[in-house]
């Protein structure tokens, strides 16, 4: 709590010092209590303060089931406008009730969710089994990035108000996971033009106002079925620069923000009002291989690859705080991961491998990526290239703007790929089967064996049946190095001492706990 | 005077109709899929597709541009692929915000360079004369990102004295439109220089003097009035400057104006976005080329519209 540098050459403590330090003693010894248990003491105060957050990208806009529901402000803010049916808590990996207070498969392709009564929307309307079905029919149709995460579904029905029924062509094991990205919209009114500038929700906050690229104002909603959000006023303020939102934390415009490059994160680490928590995050970094072009094709060529990287080092030096080493071709808070062992640093065993594979002096590739899309991914790359270029392997920087990188990642007009990758729903299935399988053909690896683990995880219902299919999927992926996979990213908030009860989590940050 | 009005509006619209070809042409050469970026790294190929039919990108090219100059004569300028709206709405939701910057910005450039250019030229190869010279040098030369971050990190964080960025009262347009005159100060003062100095010697400035009339008069109504033509003039131009200037000042102050939603829209292939965004942008900067032309006339009688 106190910065060490009060201490020291101070020698006598005088009795004012004295006093004050007891009583920050006593106020840090009290504080864990209540960030421990913040719904404790949220429940018994209402809603009051004002909290002001800064998100690293900006909100495009407020419709969480279309064409930008996977960009990260976009669910952020649907988090707290809008409800879902359940909610995934990424600490322990379950799904919680929200909207639904239960559900039950009576059959594997058969889904039965029984909703909550006092769920209302911020106009007073009580949510109902057609809002559900109206959502999730908008999110079928609107061809968005999260549109094919329901392909398997068959049917919705609405036998009662307070009732619905998914069926599935096949069973959908992932039926929760995505559920936890479905925000439930009030059916009659969700078509109507304009609806979205101030879209109404059932969540914890009704929006009050917002200017696009500006400002989204959120005020707490009385009649929240939950417990009332600990501030009574919630603001996400657009500050795209950094420089610019790092002096806004500093002189108290805003109270919380993330996303800073680290030695930014130190700068802050050492102010007095300013706090620094972070956790790991569903992000990664990845290296793929075009298995379509020469030497790829050669698993002795790939690892080689992965031994001339020193990954620890890189951690340390360039990421230092802000991520950590990969240990399996999934982050570890993600549901399906497993452990595998570490290849390692070894550019002796690199040139090794690259001699058995005929290629004792090297060879030449190219490497596309766009610039911006992660933290220090310049600094990365540059390493990268000399850990390679060190065992003789000389790779040709092929950045571009993110249209056309894209454009040339899905045509596989490629020989290396770098990139962050998020996993959305916190679940192996929306990273594996959409990228790995011999039909997504995402970098030319088929393995049918591969295709059907994923196939049979994707289906089955019991949760401990999918984490063994989804640890041998990760076996396979590691051993085969179909991709190298050195970080996964730990977010890292920077926020104002007098934000209270913030806790981060693997998932995006949910502001409905703070107190201020 | 109304046959000028009307010729210079026939070609006003050969100039939009160029600028609208050059766009569309322009943003769909470059390579880039909207509804793959839409998609995202995520999707399917037939994902992609569908959005593609939806959007209507799959139509031949002059399907697509004859339809787009229709729309465009009926004011329909379509719908935002990204943001769902009508790309129109979103342009103009932010348009008030670049005009208030640019405008501020013209009338702190304005405010600055004119007292600095007259006193410059009035005390000619002083040491005020050099001092203005380099400062105006600078002024073009400084890098606007750099400068923005540096008036936040001196006057926002380290001073106080204002906000560090976005948009709202008169103290969140401070640094903003310091940043953007910056470059415009370096070029009129210049410009109010020589300018002032090709007329400053002329024999009417003389007689000025020589009737008794004060130092201030002669300037400003005889001499500067005969030296505003060319400054207008480049004022005018210089516009276009502004507006892409405008575009780093909004991104680094977090303002909510065209220019950052042009950069978004062009970085997304947001056709319709970009289309009438840089349409907008074309309007405004021939009318006022339109205004500059006509104030001529006012500026020097001798000036008159046929």
């Amino acid at each position: 709590m106190r910065d060490p540098g009060e201490w020291r050459g101070k020698g006598r403590v005088t009795r004012r010092q004295f006093v004050r330090t007891a009583l920050a003693v006593a106020g840090a010894a009290a504080t864990p209590a209540a960030v421990i248990t913040p719904g404790a003491a949220a429940r018994s105060r209402a809603p009051s303060g004002t909290l002001t957050v800064s998100l690293p990208a900006r909100i495009v806009g407020l419709d969480p089931l279309g064409s930008q529901a996977a960009e990260e402000p976009v669910r952020i803010v649907a988090a707290h406008i809008f409800d879902t049916l359940v909610l995934h808590d990424p600490a322990t990996r379950r799904y919680l009730p929200a909207l639904a207070v239960k559900w039950e498969t009576p059959r594997p392709t058969s889904w039965v969710f029984t909703l909550r009564q006092d769920a209302r929307f911020h106009d007073g309307r009580a949510v109902t089994s057609a809002d559900v079905k109206a959502s999730l029919e908008r999110m079928i149709a609107s061809r968005g990035p999260l549109a094919p995460l329901w392909t398997a579904v068959e049917a919705i029905e609405t036998p009662a108000p307070s009732t619905v029924v998914i069926r599935t062509k096949t069973p959908l094991g992932t039926m929760l996971a995505n559920l936890s990205l479905l925000a439930i919209l009030p059916a009659d009114r969700m078509n109507q033009p304009g609806f979205f500038d101030r879209p109404i929700g059932s969540g914890p906050f009704k929006v009050v106002s917002y200017r696009p690229d500006s400002e989204l104002v959120l005020e707490a909603h009385a009649a929240y079925w939950g417990d009332p959000p600990g501030v009574r006023i919630l603001r996400f303020r657009d500050i795209p620069e950094v420089a610019a939102r790092v002096t806004a934390l500093v002189t108290g415009e805003i109270d919380l923000t993330y996303g800073l490059p680290p030695d930014q994160i130190d700068t802050l680490r050492a102010a007095r009002d300013i706090r620094i928590s972070g956790a790991p995050s569903y992000r990664y970094y990845f290296i793929w291989m075009n298995f379509k072009r020469r030497p790829f094709p050669d698993k002795r060529v790939r690892q080689a690859m992965i031994y001339a990287l020193d990954i620890d080092t890189m951690v340390k030096t360039l990421l230092p705080g802000i991520a950590q080493t990969m240990r399996a071709p999934l982050p570890s808070t993600v549901f399906g991961y497993a452990p595998q062992r570490p290849y390692g640093y070894d550019p002796a065993k690199a040139r090794q491998l690259l001699a058995a594979a005929g290629l004792a002096s090297g060879f030449e590739t190219s490497l596309i990526w766009n610039p911006g899309s992660g933290p220090q991914d310049r600094e990365i790359a540059q390493a990268v290239f000399s850990y390679w270029n060190a065992v003789g392997i000389r790779v040709r920087d092929e950045q571009s703007e993110r249209a056309q990188w894209l454009s040339r990642l899905l045509k596989l007009e490629w020989d290396m790929d770098f990139q962050t990758n998020g996993v959305l729903t916190g679940d192996a299935d929306f990273v594996l089967r959409r990228l790995y399988t011999t039909q997504a053909n995402r970098m030319g690896y088929s393995n049918p064996k591969l295709d059907r683990i994923l196939e049979q995880a994707a289906e089955a219902i019991d949760q401990n049946v999918r984490r063994v299919l989804y640890a041998d999927a990760c076996a396979l992926l590691w051993e085969d190095a179909v991709g190298i996979y050195p970080f996964e990213l730990v977010q890292t908030y920077a926020f104002r001492s007098r934000v209270r009860g913030f806790a981060p989590t693997a998932s995006f940050p949910v502001f409905t706990r703070v107190t201020v | 005077m109304i046959a000028y009005l009307g010729r210079r509006l026939l070609y006003t619209s050969f100039a939009l109709w160029g600028a609208l070809t050059i766009i569309f042409v322009a943003v769909r050469i470059v390579p880039g899929d909207p509804a793959l970026l839409m998609v995202g790294p995520t999707g399917t190929q037939q994902d992609v597709a569908a959005l593609r039919h939806r959007l209507g990108l799959d139509r031949p090219a002059w399907e697509q541009y004859a339809r787009y100059l229709l729309a465009t004569a009926r004011l329909d300028f379509g719908e935002s692929l990204r943001l769902e709206e009508p790309a129109l709405d979103a342009v103009l939701q932010r348009f008030p915000a670049t005009a208030q910057l640019a405008l501020s910005a013209t009338v702190l450039a304005v405010a600055v360079s004119f007292p600095l250019g007259i006193l410059a030229a009035v005390r000619q190869r002083s040491l005020l004369d050099h001092v203005v010279s380099v400062v105006s040098l600078l002024g073009q030369s400084v890098p606007n990102f750099w400068l923005g971050i540096m008036l936040i990190l001196v006057f926002a964080r380290d001073l106080r004295w204002f906000p560090s960025a976005g948009i709202g009262g008169l103290s969140h347009l401070v640094l903003p439109s310091a940043t953007l005159a910056v470059l415009l100060i370096g070029v009129l003062t210049r410009l109010v220089r020589s300018g002032l100095l090709d007329v400053i010697h002329e024999d009417y400035i003389r007689s000025a003097y020589a009737k008794g009339l004060p130092p201030r008069p002669v300037l400003v109504r005889h001499a500067l009035r005969n030296a505003l033509i060319p400054i207008v003039t480049i004022v005018g131009l210089q516009l276009g400057q502004l507006l892409a200037g405008a575009v780093i000042v909004e991104t680094v102050f977090a303002w909510p104006g065209v220019g950052r939603l042009l950069v978004d829209a062009i970085s997304n292939r947001d056709y319709p976005v970009v289309q009438v965004a840089v349409l907008l942008i074309t309007s405004v900067f021939v009318l006022v080329n339109l205004v500059v032309d006509l104030s001529y006339a006012y500026l020097d009688p001798r000036i008159r519209y046929v």
